[in-house]
């Protein structure tokens, strides 16, 4: 049996969110160099992370084996990720908006993998245990994820009306982000509460779209259509707003902040460096000579027709 | 004047945004926390509004006179500001910082985390325009709504509210000055976005666009260094004698002379001090020369033109004059054959040099560059020279310049050697990486132009002040002799200031000096004391 419609929109949402996701990636991985510009603490540094030390406090530090720790960037990172932790210290009432938000979101990220899963055992492969355990799980996550979330949302977006130092600096695009989060997350409490308080009819649309086959799909009631509609807009519209901070915040921190890379004698980043100083410079300051490379501006600063500093 | 600031109001037709009052600021430990312990903040005079940009705060950090007299001159600072604007977000005009900075106007939440870190903000009693995140705020409007699709088709939805006009960027560009690019604002964002970095941002866009920067660090800055040898206007020849001059103390001081080697090829090490430090500091080169020479240290100072001044304010406002400082130190370093080049007690020539610049270096201009903290570490731990703690029996703090520690992690080597030869050492807190700014960082020491000093002391370093009088709080009776320790000469710059705007050596007696002249004040060789106590 042919796809239906609404499968073929999950499709769609579910590509264009991992081409756009992955195309910012690209964008962001694939440019240049920057300087140096890290910021302690840096917490791969193999015994010195706790002050905030780095290899710089070595004598001869290029000359030595430098001693990282894969372990320290992995818990900063994952504490961050997980509990939002910058948030927490810095900020406490914020947190317990902010964090229940994204917590239920992560939840329902792990409810949808969840369903695939199920969605796979119902299909592909018959493992009756795991997938009893699969249905309790979906029931736990979803139930928790989808409150949390929307108690946080709401809770945002109250504070964002409420909290002046964040309210003057809130533009439309940002309220109607939250407001379009809190639409989905209320159209699906709506499902959940009238039309499917098991995730079941969920998991037979998930077997649906795992088995490319519309004979499972169950028949939906109008709010979850509108419910599956709006989900998969958000899911299209995500990738192409800064709620993917998710992508930014891995380069913030590991290509930025973290960043403290050694250039060496005849190392690639030297290499590097030779390539790019060699785009021509198109500033227009007077002591700027514009259209010569980067390399000839370092060497030699603008003189005038009698060779003197024109600036 | 408005009370509420909103960002949109960058563009207010207003005199002046904001104007502060001591009363307004945040309020200092006792004994400021009485009536007429500091100096009342007072108005630019009227003069300097017509040319100048008093349109922020009153004060003025870019002391050139380029506020638009007309129409057009207006409209020609905006379309120079747009075009330097395009050219930060391409790789051939910015791929030196194209990546942070588009991820930082890009992925910012608005929530105000960081806020809370800033010094300036706190301790001016809260005041929005000096918000981590409002200047950013204002690039990042200008951004979405003249140089992003979004921005273009769907306004002020997208972009925010925002006007670009002359005031808006008169205050954008004082905002800039408003920031001493600490980054402490930085460690606390849960995304990584570096508000720090828009500010050096803006300012590199009025520079290297406009020509526009304070005075201090271009033209009597890098300019100046490039041209003449240093930003202080030191020549070779004024350094030669300087030299001499420290010869002679030491021989006083230390009973036997010592040849400071200058320009000798092949030594190990090049040492770059601040220049600044040869001119009001000379004990800080004396103690470095007495220090290595006793540690038997091979190394050399230089006095070709640059390479005897480490500073290099590129870093805070131009990349280009600082690739140009760098490239000219490792050249000359390369010249004497040295192994490394090792930077004196100067936190943001530590920074330029050895983590900014470190990609700007290659090939002939690729030298190894270390910070003199690990040397002097070694000097004590491995007891090259010995030192009696007993002769350091004073109170000692130290403080933490953001350029060496946040910015660069080396945090222990100094504070091992102060636990080591100060009995009474004791942290300011909070320290280390997240210590806060002397209120000079960025190039506000040196910027002393018109009324700027005022809102350096008052309001830039009024955290410092606060964290030294807690520091000191259980000694804080003038009969006790009490020592701030700042490694770097912008620092104590700036600490020499501050001291002097609250009158903390005569109320308090808390005097200032680098981490060396603490170690040859400890030298058992050294019959009397290094350290004099006089304030200057």
């Amino acid at each position: 049996m042919p796809i239906s419609a609404l499968m073929a929109l999950a499709y769609a949402a579910f590509a264009i969110f991992v081409i756009v996701v992955a195309s910012k990636w690209v964008k962001w991985s694939t440019m240049p160099m920057h300087l140096r510009w890290e910021l302690y603490p840096v917490p791969h540094e193999a015994g010195r992370h706790h002050y905030g030390g780095s290899y710089i406090e070595e004598i001869d530090y290029w000359k030595k084996p430098r001693e990282t720790t894969l372990v320290g960037e992995l818990k900063d990172m994952f504490s961050e990720m997980l509990f939002i932790k910058r948030v927490y210290q810095y900020k406490r009432p914020l947190w317990w908006l902010t964090y229940p938000f994204h917590a239920g979101i992560y939840l329902i990220l792990v409810w949808f993998f969840l369903l695939f899963v199920h969605g796979i055992l119902s299909v592909y492969v018959s493992i009756p245990a795991l997938a009893t355990i699969v249905y309790y799980l979906i029931q736990i996550c979803g139930t928790i994820g989808i409150i949390a979330a929307t108690i946080g949302c709401i809770g945002l977006i109250v504070r964002r009306f409420s909290d002046k130092d964040m309210g003057k600096y809130t533009v439309g695009v940002e309220m109607f982000n939250l407001f379009f989060i809190l639409i989905v997350l209320l159209t699906g409490i709506a499902t959940w509460i009238t039309y499917d308080p098991h995730f079941q009819h969920a998991m037979e649309f998930m077997k649906a779209l795992v088995a490319f086959n519309a004979a499972y799909m169950p028949k939906l009631t109008e709010i979850a259509k509108v419910h599956v509609v709006l989900l998969c807009l958000l899911w299209i519209y995500i990738p192409f707003t800064k709620m993917s901070h998710f992508i930014g915040k891995y380069f913030t921190f590991h290509k930025v902040l973290w960043e403290d890379e050694p250039n060496i004698k005849g190392g690639e980043i030297e290499a590097k460096v030779r390539e790019l100083t060699k785009f021509p410079m198109p500033w227009s300051a007077p002591h700027v000579d514009t259209g010569k490379s980067w390399e000839e501006n370092v060497r030699e600063s603008p003189k005038d027709e009698w060779g003197r500093w024109r600036y | 004047m408005k009370k509420e600031i909103r960002v949109e109001d960058a563009a207010s037709p207003v005199d002046q945004l904001i104007k502060l009052t001591v009363k307004d600021l945040e309020k200092l430990p006792p004994p400021y926390d009485k009536p007429g312990m500091e100096p009342e903040l007072t108005d630019p005079k009227p003069e300097w509004r017509e040319k100048y940009a008093t349109d922020l705060d009153g004060y003025i950090a870019i002391d050139l006179p380029w506020k638009p007299q007309n129409k057009e001159e207006e409209e020609r600072l905006i379309k120079s500001f747009l075009s330097g604007l395009n050219k930060l977000l391409t790789k051939e005009g910015n791929w030196t910082f194209l990546q942070p900075l588009l991820l930082s106007l890009e992925y910012c939440a608005k929530c105000q985390t960081c806020s809370n870190a800033c010094p300036i903000y706190i301790m001016s009693g809260k005041q929005e325009v000096y918000k981590p995140t409002w200047r950013a705020e204002v690039l990042r409007r200008i951004w979405k709504k003249y140089c992003t699709p979004a921005g273009k088709i769907f306004g002020k939805f997208v972009a925010g509210d925002i006007e670009l006009n002359a005031k808006t960027l008169l205050r954008l560009a004082e905002s800039a000055y408003r920031c001493t690019l600490c980054r402490r604002c930085t460690q606390t964002c849960p995304i990584g976005v570096d508000n720090g970095l828009i500010s050096h941002e803006i300012r590199k866009l009025f520079s290297q666009e406009m020509g526009i920067a304070p005075k201090a660090l271009h033209d009597l800055g890098t300019v100046q260094q490039l041209k003449v040898g240093s930003s202080t206007g030191l020549t070779p020849d004024g350094v030669r004698d300087i030299i001499e001059f420290i010869e002679d103390d030491i021989e006083e001081k230390l009973g036997k002379r010592i040849k400071i080697p200058v320009d000798e090829k092949g030594a190990e090490i090049l040492l770059i001090h601040n220049a600044g430090e040869f001119l009001s500091w000379p004990e800080n080169p004396a103690a470095f020369a007495i220090l290595f020479e006793e540690a038997g240290i091979s190394w050399t100072l230089s006095s070709e033109q640059v390479a005897y001044d480490a500073v290099n304010y590129g870093v805070w406002y131009d990349d280009l004059q600082l690739a140009r400082v760098a490239a000219k130190h490792a050249e000359i370093a390369n010249k004497l054959e040295v192994e490394k080049i090792v930077v004196g007690e100067c936190g943001h020539a530590h920074k330029a040099i050895t983590v900014v610049a470190d990609r700007v270096l290659h090939d002939d201009i690729w030298i190894p560059r270390e910070s003199c903290m690990p040397i002097l570490w070694d000097i004590v731990k491995k007891q090259k020279i010995n030192f009696d703690p007993e002769k350091n029996n004073f109170p000692v703090t130290l403080h933490d310049p953001c350029n060496m520690v946040r910015l660069m992690g080396v945090v222990e080597p100094q504070r091992k050697i102060l636990r080591k030869l100060c009995p009474q050492f004791r942290e300011m807190e909070p320290h280390g990486v997240y210590n806060y700014c002397c209120g000079g960082g960025s190039g506000f020491a040196i910027m002393t132009s018109m009324n700027f000093p005022e809102w350096r002391n008052a309001i830039a370093s009024r955290m410092k002040f606060k964290q030294t009088l807690e520091a000191f709080k259980d000694c804080l009776d003038p009969s006790i002799n009490k020592y701030l320790c700042a490694p770097c000469s912008n620092c104590k710059g700036q600490i020499r200031d501050m001291l002097a705007y609250y009158k903390a050596p005569e109320r308090l007696s808390i005097y200032y000096g680098g981490l060396v002249e603490l170690m040859v004040n400890a030298m058992v060789d050294l019959e009397e004391p290094f350290i004099e106590w006089e304030f200057h």
